[in-house]
């Protein structure tokens, strides 16, 4: 089994490289043509040509935590439907009544998110 | 076709004959590797020539013509143009992190082709669970645009990353629930099982055996979460080149710029496979077997089908104006979860019954 | 190969579990966590537990880290203050650690956990650790699996919660109302007798427009 596994370990290690090599190469081609001249101005954040007024790490909106929590929810959901899903012709009545049950659990969930209006964007 | 086979285990004989086993192995897969991401290193770079030609012809327009034939070449030249770029660190970035953005970017775009089948047998890794796997590293996309946008120190960056995190994490779930779906009708993980799967059936292994169209719901739903989760119109709002100027990518120049570009079009190009090899059949033919030639499943007809997919991704392009963003996150929370939950349940209480066509 | 594999990866782990502790910056920390999940999951995959592994890089990495990352990008917290008491509060701290690891060390080295014996099963042939997994945890494990199911609904109601507060005086859109609107309920088309004012032939021309 691990022997399939190999070429995946492999492909993650030369698709690491290959994440380099552009930048490596531009870097490289850059200092030996001497295009890379850095001056303040043009190290500057880009902000419409003024300068930057303040720093641009704010504290943002708590709404984009709660995307990110409801995220975590239901990926865990698909997490659990994965194995469900795949054995689901050799399961019979009994595993697709018990996954029925959990959806319909969480159904609850999604329909009180929805009414408290957690999904709204305004 | 016999031969053909026999005739691609001949380096792999070959290299056993004269470096042994194990390092036959390790050149057998790189080999495999490189006959991957070369031809996709080359469908990236035509594809950005494609996508200005088929526009320009959209726009009554003619579209880069100056560089070669037919402006063939124009894709060269640009590699070279961004090769010569100045590459510029400013100066209020997080050095280190701001060079793992752009790498961080390209890995899972280019460590997910690792298990696209692309005929039976011909596939870098064929794994238990390679449907798993994909839905895994192409989550792991995201770090790198949450990565260069905060490291970049700017304000249209920061915005632009978060943007595209909440973005797509939302459309992330919706697809992974249409997932869902083609497993639960193949009861599989291994893709190449998958596309097998489709060619059996009542309808006998023509168009009307692929997952397309019981599953049509749950294809729409995949494709349009495929063009929210690489920022493709109509939903770049992340890119949003009108209001924050090329979001997370603002700061980034040259080849570090480059690297952002070849990894959204190679995840392009990996949604229009994984859609074909999920939901059109792979290299099954739309024909019935009983047609010679014709209805014969050939690796030709999983390019078509990616190279159509791949021009729906331009023709939205040209023809839809952008998302507002809460209407795109409502279509994603609001209306792809929903439906894709009443499929699964529907699909699931079909296979139930003695109607059931999926045995 | 797989041996040297695992203390390769074990060796990241340890590092990156290092630098989580002991990076200034919490971004650093954070993506130190990251590479923490990953490399966990490459040693699951040493111990052939392919569907656990994959579904940890999903959830963890996928999923898990980028609330974290969320969190420490986007709080303004000055790190630097609440890294002050580290040297004050570490002799608790350390002792803590050390009965913690004193009491691993009791259990894993006890006659009962018996560890030095204990050899992972070979998986057979064609076994497929999804399949094993689901024709176990929906029939077998029916209770435990719907207490899952609480137990998220009680995360989803709690996280809504907290975080949400519905927003006085905003002005925007209902994207549905939009969607739904018609043509009638925006445009009166009014059907009405034709007037023709005594003037009306010399104003057209006025307009200059030609049909």
């Amino acid at each position: 089994m691990l022997q399939s596994y190999f070429p995946v370990l492999l492909f993650l290690v030369i698709g690491a490289l290959i994440g380099v090599a552009p930048m490596v190469t531009g870097y490289v081609v850059g200092k030996v043509l001497g295009t890379i001249r850095p001056d303040p101005a043009k190290q500057s954040p880009y902000e419409c040509g003024f300068d930057a007024f303040d720093d641009a790490r704010m504290q943002f909106d708590v709404r984009y935590y709660l995307v990110a929590i409801l995220f975590i929810l239901f990926d865990l959901e698909v997490a659990f439907l994965v194995p469900w899903a795949v054995v689901l012709k050799e399961l019979g009545l009994f595993g697709f009544t018990s996954m029925m049950v959990f959806l319909a659990i969480l159904v609850v969930g999604f329909v009180y998110e929805w009414k408290k209006g957690a999904l709204e964007w305004e | 076709m016999m031969e053909l086979q026999q005739l691609l285990q001949l380096p792999l004989q070959l290299m056993t004959q004269y470096l042994g086993t194990d390092l036959a192995f390790v050149g057998w897969s790189l080999l495999k590797i490189v006959c991957v991401i070369g031809p996709l290193m080359g469908g990236v770079a035509y594809l950005t020539l494609a996508e200005r030609k088929i526009i320009g012809m959209m726009q009554i327009r003619i579209g880069p013509n100056r560089v070669g034939p037919f402006g063939l070449l124009q894709p060269v030249v640009d590699g070279v143009k961004l090769v010569l770029k100045e590459i510029i660190t400013p100066s209020a970035a997080n050095t280190g992190l701001f060079y793992l953005g752009p790498a961080m970017v390209m890995i899972p775009a280019m460590a997910a082709w690792a298990v696209v089948p692309f005929y039976p047998g011909f596939v870098v890794a064929d794994i238990n669970v390679g449907l798993l796997y994909i839905m895994a590293i192409t989550s792991m996309g995201i770090y790198g645009v949450i990565i260069s946008g905060w490291a970049s120190n700017s304000k249209y960056a920061f915005l632009g990353a978060m943007r595209a995190a909440a973005q797509v994490i939302s459309y992330e779930l919706a697809m992974g629930f249409a997932l869902i779906g083609v497993m639960m009708v193949s009861g599989s993980l291994n893709l190449t099982e998958i596309v097998e799967q489709q060619g059996r059936g009542i309808a006998g292994g023509s168009i009307l055996s692929w997952n397309l169209i019981p599953l049509a719901p749950l294809f729409v739903v995949y494709f349009v979460s495929g063009l929210a989760e690489t920022n493709r119109c109509p939903f770049d709002v992340v890119e949003g080149e009108s209001e924050i100027v090329a979001g997370h990518m603002i700061e980034y120049s040259g080849m570090t710029f480059a690297q952002f570009f070849l990894a959204e079009y190679a995840n392009m190009i990996l949604i229009s496979a994984m859609a074909s090899v999920l939901f059109l059949g792979g290299w099954l033919s739309p024909f019935p077997a009983s047609i010679p030639v014709l209805g014969a499943p050939c690796f030709l007809w999983w390019v078509a089908k990616v190279a159509f997919l791949l021009f729906c991704f331009l023709w939205f392009r040209a023809t839809f104006p952008r998302y507002r963003y809460d209407q795109l996150m409502r279509l994603g929370w609001k209306v792809f979860i929903p439906v894709t939950l009443v499929w699964i349940v529907l699909i699931g209480a079909w296979m139930q019954t003695p109607f059931s066509i999926w045995k | 190969m797989t041996l040297a594999l695992f203390y390769l990866f074990a060796a990241i782990l340890v590092l990156a579990a290092l630098r989580v502790v002991t990076a200034r910056n919490p971004v650093h920390a954070a993506l130190s966590l990251v590479l923490c999940f990953f490399t966990a999951a490459m040693l699951w995959m040493l111990i052939k537990a392919e569907f656990l592994a994959i579904s940890l890089v999903l959830i963890y990495v996928g999923a898990v880290m980028v609330l974290f990352l969320f969190v420490v990008m986007m709080l303004d917290i000055n790190f630097e203050s609440l890294r002050k008491g580290f040297w004050r509060f570490f002799p608790v701290a350390g002792t803590v650690a050390a009965i913690m690891l004193g009491e691993m060390l009791l259990v894993l080295t006890s006659r009962y956990a018996n560890l030095s014996a204990a050899r992972l099963p070979e998986p057979a042939a064609g076994f497929n650790s999804a399949k094993a997994l689901g024709k176990l945890l929906y029939t077998e494990y029916f209770l435990p699996f719907q207490l899952a199911a609480v137990l998220l609904l009680v995360g989803m109601i709690a996280a809504i919660a907290l975080t949400h507060r519905q927003r006085k005086n905003t002005k925007f859109q209902d994207p549905a109302d939009q969607v739904a609107v018609k043509a009638a309920d925006r445009v009166v088309v009014l059907k009405m007798e034709a007037e023709k004012p005594a003037h009306a032939e010399t104003d057209t021309t006025h307009t200059g427009e030609k049909a």
